[in-house]
């Protein structure tokens, strides 16, 4: 992270350039992200609810629990990471709201991640609350995102 | 730090009381808190019909936990140096202390396939060991930043 200790990137050019590729590369993740969802575990009510519950119309089995765990697992891990440096980059930028973006885009995910085993263990009601946290979290992140470009752009030599 | 930098790690440490409490429960699940559940998870149990481990299935989870494990210890560890506990002994024993719990948490189940039934021990010991580490570097973080 030592682009949070450089004082001003409007006169570090290769700096600019280096956090433009990763702002772009976060982009294609989050926007990858949503696809992979999409097809994968599901991104609304029903196909979430076939996925976790299974569907005995549609001869559907539920997802197991030690998949179900892995896949959370995996999910905390990119999740933190991900955030961790996009927030380090958008408060490094950033004019103004930097608290209050951050504590969005930080509760938003943390609670996705929470609501997704308690609707897994404990009760689908926490599945609608999952699919706006996950969004929530990916709407901010894509603003924190897009802001970040900009402002790289604006202050580029 | 600055106050947006600070919310940002105790988010961060957030997130990985997460992590720590879904490693505990994959655990649980695909292996179980005792020696036997080990052995029988690595060596295989005909009775219990579990089929033994691989060296290349173990070497497959071992790949992804191999950089997120380093990952996870170098960013916790990393935020100490903002704290009064730089340069501090007991930091140098943290930091040696997470990063070779951290690797006897991933290789011990080699030595387990290998015939090296000791190893179960050494294998439950470091992964409470390292858990433990990582919720108290984030202990020392989350005071450091309160009284900041």
């Amino acid at each position: 992270m030592k682009f949070t200790l450089i004082k001003d990137i409007k006169k570090d050019s290769e700096m600019s350039i280096i956090l433009r590729g990763l702002l772009m590369f976060i982009l294609l993740y989050l926007i990858a992200d949503i696809f992979v969802m999409s097809s994968n575990f599901g991104i609304t009510s029903h196909t979430l609810n076939t996925t976790l519950f299974g569907d005995e119309d549609e001869y559907i089995d539920p997802i197991g629990s030690s998949a179900f765990l892995e896949f959370w697992h995996t999910q905390i891990f990119f999740i933190m990471m991900v955030l961790l440096t996009l927030n380090s980059i958008f408060i490094r930028l950033a004019k103004e709201y930097k608290i209050l973006i951050t504590n969005i885009v930080m509760m938003s995910a943390i609670l996705s991640l929470v609501c997704l085993p308690l609707s897994f263990y404990f009760s689908a009601v926490f599945v609608d609350l999952y699919i706006v946290s996950y969004f929530t979290w990916h709407i901010t992140a894509l603003y924190m995102v897009a802001d970040s470009l900009w402002r790289l752009n604006a202050k580029s030599v | 730090m600055q106050r947006a930098y600070s919310l940002a790690v105790f988010y961060y440490l957030l997130f990985s009381i997460l992590l720590v409490m879904s490693a505990v429960l994959i655990f649980e699940t695909k292996i179980g808190f005792s020696i036997n559940g080990i052995l029988d998870y690595y060596l295989g149990n005909e009775e219990k019909y579990i089929l033994k481990q691989s060296f290349e299935s173990i070497l497959k989870i071992n790949l992804p936990h191999l950089f997120s494990f380093a990952a996870l210890a170098m960013v916790l560890l990393h935020f100490l140096v903002f704290t009064k506990h730089r340069f501090s002994k007991r930091n140098t024993i943290l930091i040696y202390a997470t990063f070779i719990t951290a690797f006897l948490e991933i290789f011990t189940p080699m030595f387990i396939i290998n015939g090296f039934e000791f190893f179960a021990y050494l294998k439950l010991l470091s992964f409470f060991l390292f858990l433990s580490l990582v919720l108290y570097i984030s202990w020392l973080l989350f005071i450091s930043i309160i009284n900041e």
